[in-house]
């Protein structure tokens, strides 16, 4: 029987090229065929439906060697379609995919990673119970003669890769799951590259990494560019399109709405195509608020401590403020804010709510003390993915809207409610009973803002509110967060969104590595930059560590399963992963 | 002024407490194998002195080894199965199946042989039965199983006919009983050898890996392009054909069928594979585990009819071992993963 298994593996595996290799080819080294420039993948006319809906119609694209081509587009434009139809995990409708110039079909994920496409998505999808050196080559292990694992040659092929990409071998040791997202990024990479791809997506890399690991990631992009691969990007930051692509493309609705071939880019012109109407220009001055506070602190947090994830936190928000902790990722932001939402138990320090101690123990009880928490993660922690959009807007308050005796759930009620916060927030529905997994992204995180709404709440935590959503709908967020705080709310919005803290903030406190380290008043005086650099210190000190790492001055150590950079000069130097 | 950092209760952060903390790491760090094995000899060592005599003598002791060998063998398919993040809770019924059929065949007098084979060929059906619908028919693995549970056993009862079939020869007792090196019956060290070849294939073979990424991240396995339901059939159908196995052992040790045969030892052999350190949430989990984790579930019963505990205790002490063992293997998971886990 076990035999039966092999011959299942062996057709697939002798398939692979450059099984026998020992990763001393350049990263990327697999587009020999054409050189720099030449065009690699098509797409032509190319198009998908979903039911009604049109997800991709007529879609002309094509991907070129040793280039870096972005994909721009709101939420709904057709890019995740897009990376699907190229991955072979759906279907094209109409139109045609070529490869090096002749049609080809791309029939399963089998056949995207036989001709050499490769995908790395903002979650990376990885196998977090094996090993590192297994999850490089699960799909195409190397074998010795009798067909074993071959496990030293693997270790000795994706060491000389990990070399050549910056990233320490000391990880291919760890289980896949005790690496930060970051980590999980590079060696999926590095594992395209094992694979031989020749073309490798990027949906939206960085939007869960830090500055430094941003950095690497675009050191390792450059990288792969130069060694003759196609790289399709797909970024909602305008910045990156700027400091890293070659050519951008610019979808609206499914349509290619304009393609941008040199630098430098128009970055105005992009923001217009992709929300199919006239914005506001991109990167305008931030809008001065309100200095500091008005009127006594609703919310006072005293000595608010859990480590390793924050420490000592104090700080006041009063009603009709809009509060923003800005920082890097992994600050301790989020489970500053969870400790608050009585999700995490914080190991000291008091919280007073209009003078009262309030001590949440969970969610619940924070609720009913008023307070609100939009969650980072919306998928895992926002919405009840199989419900209907007004379940998942009544979600918080069914007690409030149960008839008095029978305790059934009033229609109306539900109607009443969903009605409003379709109006007020402008979402776009095919009707209330549609379920909330046919909205998009934005309009996800509209319905669970909306949650929150019917709620009777005096304070809402917001953490990272627009995250991966289109600029038309983040612009929208921007104008309710302003509103709720007007209407006498007071709303603490956590941020790794430069422009957008500068859109929405009264006052802007910086956490760095579980402190706040600086206080600014959103006022006009506050210089972005200066910002910045107290939020990214952190990075600082980070490169130093890392280059202690390589020199052999420091050890990475394994801490309560949260993966640890010691540097051998400071000890008490933790950075602190696992986030 | 309101203290909020008194009590811990479960389900905080894994770091507030650098005791607990330290605890859970070392769960996670030390080898789950290696205490198995040191409980296993502590409990040898406690039965020696308790009732020495009565457990290393050589009529225990060979049919201890035997009922550990009739668990061991489906328990390495199960642990596969279990690590794809599946179940197979119809095992027990499936024996029932085999274990009449191989009956009729010998009650009509075919080759001694032939009906070992015809026994193995019928386990491996039941298994690509099961098999093939949780991979194309995209069933719950225990709901399938339950459903196939309550088929096999109608099967059972309808070839039976209300009447035990007693017609077994004494060679297939001979082989899996009596055959000895020691005390050692030679079926023992058949299940010993299919524990070594089993865990060679899931630590150094191409499947082995497929097997272990399969149940660790079916989406990431199937967008890697993974032959996931070839993986679930295979494994399934391993653990019939296993199954099988274990049911000429269970007949040869009891020359009786009976409607009864083979009823709940699904959850012993379940109880091997979690109490062997295979995660229920799957991706983890080694063959070495099913067998160690059979011993311990064996010597418990055995340590219990030799202490005269009455039987419907032995089937608590089984039904905690099941939940003590997944309980186990999700703190471990939390160790290892950190805070991770947690949320």
């Amino acid at each position: 029987m076990a035999a039966e298994g092999h011959r299942g593996e062996g057709g697939e595996l002798t398939a692979r090229p450059g099984a026998d290799e020992t990763g001393t080819r350049p990263p990327g080294g697999g587009g020999t065929a054409g050189g720099v420039g030449a065009p690699f993948a098509r797409l032509v006319g190319v198009s998908k439906s979903f039911g009604s809906t049109r997800a991709l119609s007529d879609v002309d694209v094509t991907f070129a060697r040793g280039r870096v081509h972005a994909i721009a587009g709101e939420n709904g434009a057709g890019k995740s379609t897009l990376i699907k139809i190229l991955m072979g995990v759906l279907q094209p409708d109409h139109g045609r995919i070529e490869v090096d110039g002749s049609p080809t079909a791309i029939a399963s994920p089998a056949a995207a990673r036989a001709l050499g496409f490769a995908a790395v998505f903002q979650e990376p999808l990885v196998y977090p119970h094996l090993g590192v050196l297994e999850n490089i080559f699960v799909a195409g292990p190397e074998r010795s003669r009798l067909g074993d694992l071959d496990r030293p040659a693997m270790r000795r092929r994706a060491a000389a890769l990990f070399e050549q990409l910056e990233v320490d071998t000391a990880l291919l040791d760890r289980r896949m799951g005790e690496l930060r997202l970051g980590h999980q990024q590079l060696v999926l990479i590095a594992k395209a590259l094992i694979e031989d791809a020749k073309l490798i997506i990027f949906d939206e890399p960085t939007s869960i990494l830090s500055g430094a690991e941003t950095a690497q990631l675009f050191r390792v992009i450059q990288r792969l560019r130069s060694g003759g691969s196609a790289i399709v990007y797909i970024s909602h930051r305008f910045e990156e399109l700027e400091a890293i692509a070659d050519s951008v493309t610019v979808l609206t609705d499914g349509r290619v709405a304009g393609a941008f071939e040199a630098r430098p880019f128009d970055l105005d012109a992009i923001v217009r195509l992709m929300s199919g109407r006239e914005t506001r220009g991109y990167g305008a001055a931030p809008a001065a608020h309100r200095a500091g506070t008005t009127g006594p602190p609703l919310l006072e947090v005293e000595g608010f401590t859990l480590r390793p994830y924050f420490e000592d936190v104090s700080w006041r928000v009063s009603r009709g403020e809009v509060l923003c902790f800005y920082g890097q990722v992994g600050a301790g932001r989020t489970e500053m804010a969870k400790a608050l939402f009585g999700d995490l138990r914080p190991t000291a320090g008091t919280v007073r709510m209009e003078g009262k101690p309030l001590a949440a123990r969970s969610p619940r009880q924070a609720i009913r003390a008023g307070v609100g928490y939009l969650p980072e993660d919306r998928k895992a922690e926002g919405i009840f993915a199989t419900q209907a959009i007004s379940e998942n807007i009544v979600a918080t308050v069914l007690g409030r809207i149960v008839a008095r005796l029978a305790r059934y759930v009033r229609r109306s009620e539900v109607r009443n409610l969903t009605d409003s916060q379709r109006e007020a927030l402008q979402i776009k529905m095919a009707g209330p009973s549609a379920p909330i997994s046919s909205l998009s992204g934005g309009g996800q995180q509209k319905v669970i803002l909306g949650r929150w709404m019917v709620e009777r709440l005096k304070l809402l935590v917001l953490d990272e509110p627009t995250r991966g959503i289109d600029v038309m709908t983040k612009a929208q967020f921007h104008e309710i967060i302003r509103q709720l705080a007007e209407e006498g709310l007071a709303v603490v919005v956590i941020s790794s969104d430069l422009p957008e803290v500068f859109e929405v903030a009264d006052r802007i406190l910086v956490m760095r590595r579980g402190r706040i380290v600086a206080e600014f008043a959103n006022d006009g005086t506050a210089p972005p930059e200066e910002v910045l650099r107290q939020a990214v210190a952190l990075d600082q000190a980070d490169a130093g560590a890392r280059g202690a790492s390589a020199n052999g001055n420091g050890t990475i150590v394994d801490v309560g399963g949260v993966s640890v950079l010691v540097p051998s000069g400071d000890p008490e130097e933790k950075e602190v992963t696992g986030q | 002024m309101t203290d909020i950092g008194i009590a811990l209760p479960k389900g905080v952060s894994p770091d507030s407490s650098p005791a607990s903390s330290r605890v859970r790491h070392m769960l996670g760090r030390i080898e789950y194998e290696g205490y198995l094995a040191g409980v296993i000899v502590v409990m040898a060592i406690v039965l020696t002195f308790t009732v020495g005599s009565a457990f290393w003598g050589s009529t225990n002791l060979s049919g201890l080894l035997l009922d550990v060998a009739i668990d061991t063998v489906p328990a390495i398919g199960m642990t596969l199965v279990i690590v794809t993040g599946g179940i197979d809770v119809s095992i027990g019924s499936l024996v029932g199946v085999v274990a009449v059929v191989i009956g009729l065949s010998f009650e009509a007098h075919l080759p001694f042989v032939l009906v070992l084979l015809i026994g193995i060929v019928v386990g491996i059906g039941g298994g690509l039965v099961n098999g093939a619908i949780v991979a194309w028919g995209r069933v719950p693995p225990i709901i399938v199983t339950l459903g196939t549970l309550s088929v096999f056993e109608a099967i059972t009862y309808q070839l039976l006919g209300g009447v035990w079939i007693s017609t077994i020869p004494a060679e297939l007792t001979q082989i899996v009983v009596l055959d000895r090196l020691g005390p050692v019956p030679y079926s023992f060290i058949v299940a010993v050898a299919l524990v070594a070849v089993f865990s060679y294939i899931m630590a150094r073979r191409p499947i082995g890996l497929k097997i272990y990424a399969t149940g660790d991240n079916p989406e990431a396995a199937r967008t890697a392009g993974l032959p996931i339901r070839r993986i679930q059939l295979f494994v399934y159908a391993l653990l019939g054909g296993l199954t099988a196995i274990a049911a000429l052992m269970t007949v040869g040790q009891s020359p009786l069928v009976m409607p009864t045969t083979g009823q709940d030892f699904e959850l012993t052999v379940i109880a091997a594979a979690v109490v062997g350190g295979t995660n229920i949430l799957g991706g983890e989990g080694k063959v070495i585990g099913g067998l160690l984790g059979a011993l311990l579930v064996e010597m418990v019963e055995d340590a219990a009819i030799l202490y005269h505990v009455n039987s419907f205790y032995q089937q608590i002490v089984l039904g905690a071992m099941i939940v003590a063992g997944v309980a186990i293997g999700v703190a471990r998971r939390r160790a290892r993963l950190g805070a991770k886990a947690e949320r």
